[in-house]
């Protein structure tokens, strides 16, 4: 036996106990956080019940197929308010896709460290946060008072500066994940540059940047803001050329809402109903499609 | 046992003095922007051999094999001067398109690098960008490849399956078929199996041997005994110079220089 020191013989230490003063500030941590996790589940908890015990009941089949009612007048439906949403979000997507797509891959592709790039990264950043109201009167200034009227041409584009942001960044972010061995070896191959971005890296990437593109259309599926100055809001169909307002959700509910007739309200219900529904179908496709890639 | 670790198992070929050189390299210098990576580089590749660039981590070899397809020029900070003749063309000068110096220069690197796509489409990538083809010729040309990737029997059914989803040693192999598939004149290899279990080592080895006989072949390699066992021309490099260059049994058996033998022998590096 070496002749070791034993630190402490005389007094050994005790372990494999737990200090009562250590076991009751696990209790006091534990119990506040999951009050904290409980008001928070119990708000969302809260506003989602209402909205469906509210909504459920105010929704019908005539919410589909009449337009929305007049001052005064009895029952009607969001017909025209669903089909200026969908043709509204579809143009401000389809004007934002190509710019937000381009623009992230100039981000990532071209630019990188490049002084020009930093400085478009740096105002999408800003336009990513500003708020709607001024892109609404952006736009108001631009494609509004010009022509002295409403249309949901104004619209559209309003929201898809709200939606090019979230692409870009969500682009960029995307591509820089893909490696640089893999845009090496399709370099290799003898593929220019643009071929190796539409080939390769996109295709790497696809799944995120469709997800991004999908986010954003939720993002602008709910905007209210940017539409009160450019599409505003009626109760008739609007005009094919979509010049005169367009009717739409986010206005909708926002006016009926606020407004002392029984019916409208109940559309009001229905409305964020279905606007909640259709963000939360979105985000799972947002969803499913990561997941698919992820097990590719 | 002096001699030290690497004892190396005769090569199927051996060195054939009297072949031509397929890259002749001069006077080459690199630069990772001020950094002096390569230093007057001299060295000959011999046409339809494995030429081993072997050397501690950081001396430089596989920058000089990233000179041979000027893929180093995708970031704008490196360059490098002198010559590469291929073929008796200077590929470093400006009027050379490397797209087209590229698909003449296969490459396959450390780790395999599938891309997101069918197994057929990944072969067929680099003659879809330079060549048109018949749908007949491209199957015969992606069936030809795999077959030479040693790959064919195990993705013949599934073809259309993405080439993600198939091991690391297939992935390995199918990028060295999407290689073989552009009919290079050279295939370049970045330490193709640092990132493979030892049985799949033991195929891409086997199938850099029966690829010598189509293809002039250069290899980083950190492994000593594969570069013995799969080269006949070894180069051994050190702090951006060659300081070894000869057949592969030489280098390994009966080094001229001190250091080569230190380094064969396992004492540094």
């Amino acid at each position: 036996m070496p002749d070791v020191a034993v630190p402490n013989a005389a007094a050994p230490a005790e372990w494999g106990r737990v200090r009562p003063g250590r076991r009751a500030a696990d209790r006091v941590l534990r119990a506040f956080s999951v009050c904290v996790s409980a008001i928070g589940v119990l708000a969302l908890g809260s506003i989602l019940g209402m909205l469906l015990f509210r909504g459920l009941s105010a929704l019908g089949p005539g919410v589909f197929t009449t337009v929305t009612p007049g001052p005064g007048s009895q029952d009607g439906g969001l017909a025209n308010a669903i089909a200026g949403s969908l043709v509204l979000t579809a143009i401000g997507i389809a004007v934002a896709t190509p710019i937000g797509l381009l623009a992230g891959t100039y981000l990532a592709e071209y630019g990188r460290g490049s002084r020009l790039a930093v400085s478009i990264r740096f105002v999408n950043d800003v336009l990513l946060s500003a708020p709607s109201i001024l892109i609404g009167l952006f736009v108001y200034t631009l494609m509004v008072a010009p022509f002295g009227t409403y249309s949901g041409w104004a619209g559209g584009a309003a929201l898809a500066i709200i939606a090019i942001p979230v692409i870009v960044r969500t682009t960029e972010d995307m591509l820089s994940l893909v490696p640089a061995t893999l845009r090496e070896a399709g370099a290799a191959l003898g593929a220019p540059p643009s071929r190796v971005i539409t080939l390769v890296t996109w295709r790497a990437a696809r799944a995120g940047i469709v997800t991004g593109i999908v986010l954003a259309t939720a993002r602008i599926a709910g905007e209210t803001a940017p539409l009160l100055f450019t599409a505003l809001n009626n109760n008739f169909w609007f005009a094919g050329n979509l010049v005169g307002g367009v009717s739409n959700l986010p206005v909708t509910i926002y006016q009926f809402a606020l407004s002392p007739y029984g019916n409208w309200q109940e559309l009001a219900w229905a409305g964020a109903l279905l606007i909640t529904a259709a963000v939360l179908i979105l985000s799972v496709v947002a969803r499913h499609v990561i997941r698919k890639d992820a097990v590719r | 046992m002096s001699a030290g670790l690497a004892t190396p198992v005769p090569s199927g070929r051996a060195a054939d003095e009297s072949a031509p050189s397929r890259i002749a390299v001069r006077r080459l210098d690199f630069y990772y922007g001020d950094a002096h990576a390569l230093k007057g580089i001299e060295l000959d590749f011999r046409d339809r051999h494995v030429t081993a660039l072997i050397g501690p981590s950081g001396c430089g070899k596989s920058t000089l094999l990233r000179c041979f397809n000027r893929i180093y020029s995708l970031y704008p900070d490196q360059r490098a001067t002198g010559e590469i003749n291929i073929d008796g063309r200077n590929i470093l000068s400006d009027d050379v398109d490397v797209n087209e110096l590229r698909a003449r220069i296969g490459m396959v690197f450390q780790k395999p690098t599938p891309f997101p796509m069918s197994i057929y489409d990944n072969v067929a990538f680099g003659m879809r960008l330079n060549e048109r083809l018949s749908r007949a010729d491209t199957d015969a040309r992606v069936e030809s490849a795999l077959r030479k990737a040693a790959l064919w029997d195990e993705v013949k059914d599934k073809l259309a399956r993405s080439g993600t989803g198939l091991s690391g040693g297939q992935q390995q192999r199918l990028c060295i078929a999407r290689a073989v598939a552009q009919n290079p004149e050279v295939i370049l290899f970045d330490e193709p199996t640092s990132a493979l279990d030892p049985i799949s080592t033991g195929k891409i080895e086997e199938l850099i041997e029966q690829l010598r006989s189509e293809f002039t072949i250069a290899i980083v390699t950190h492994n000593m005994q594969q570069a013995a066992r799969i080269s006949q021309y070894t180069a051994f490099m050190y702090l951006g110079e060659v300081v070894e260059f000869g057949p592969t049994g030489g280098i390994f058996m009966n080094p001229a220089k001190k250091q080569t033998h230190d380094y064969v022998t396992g004492r540094f590096g």
